[in-house]
């Protein structure tokens, strides 16, 4: 058998594998990311609340805490997301 | 997630209801001398979010003690009748004083249950940093 085939025969699988794939976890991550956005206006609200009108020092508390787990998260996820693609472009080819 | 969340909404619920049952404490322990004044109490129910109970706590509603009011002998008093009596207030202040120090407990509680939760999460989030 001719190697070049074998490569060809291979590299098609290959890519069939890196296609990306309609109903993948785009909408998950879109809502994921949409529920972290509404923690961080809530919590901006109730800060901003809490300075001007004298909102319940506990909701600010709350809002602040929720929001700290949030971007916790977020970097925590998104640290590991680069630092994959980074690895994946330091594979030797 | 959302069970850390919960629980963080859920001890800030008990932080809020034990601060009002401290304001209505610190109310009653000011108007020990008001003459007629009743003392206030509050009860605590459980918060029910679209038609089931969602584990949170919330202060009822605002309710009057209506034991006998204590009578203190004052002729000079502008309120005094014929036997120089008038009614003071029914607070008891040792019963105020043994409420405050549940309430603080009972917030002691849900604050440390808050950085417990707090805790857990940065502890679950440490896990995947190195």
């Amino acid at each position: 058998m001719d190697i070049s085939a074998l490569v060809a025969q291979n590299y098609a699988a290959g890519k069939a594998a890196t296609l990306p794939d309609a109903n993948s976890g785009g909408a998950a991550f879109a809502s994921a990311a949409e529920d972290f956005l509404a923690t961080l206006q809530a919590s901006e609200n109730t800060a901003m609340q809490a300075m001007t009108s004298g909102a319940d020092p506990h909701a600010l508390v709350e809002a602040l805490a929720q929001t700290e787990l949030a971007v916790q998260t977020a970097v925590t996820v998104r640290d590991r997301v680069v630092e994959a693609y980074q690895e994946i472009l330091r594979m030797p080819v | 997630m959302t069970d850390f969340s919960d629980a963080i909404s859920v001890a800030t619920s008990g932080m809020k209801a034990q601060a009002n049952r401290l304001r209505h404490v610190s109310e009653n322990i000011a108007n020990t001398d008001t003459p007629g004044y009743q003392r206030k109490t509050i009860t605590f129910a459980q918060m029910v979010q679209s038609g089931e109970a969602s584990g949170a706590v919330a202060s009822g509603p605002m309710r009057l003690d209506q034991s006998e009011f204590t009578r203190i002998y004052d002729p000079a008093h502008p309120l005094a009748d014929e036997t120089g009596h008038y009614d003071g207030s029914n607070v008891n202040l040792l019963i105020e004083i043994a409420d405050a120090r549940e309430a603080q407990r009972s917030y002691e509680a849900n604050l440390k249950m808050f950085d417990q939760v707090r805790q857990m999460s940065s502890a679950l989030m440490d896990l995947l940093r190195r």
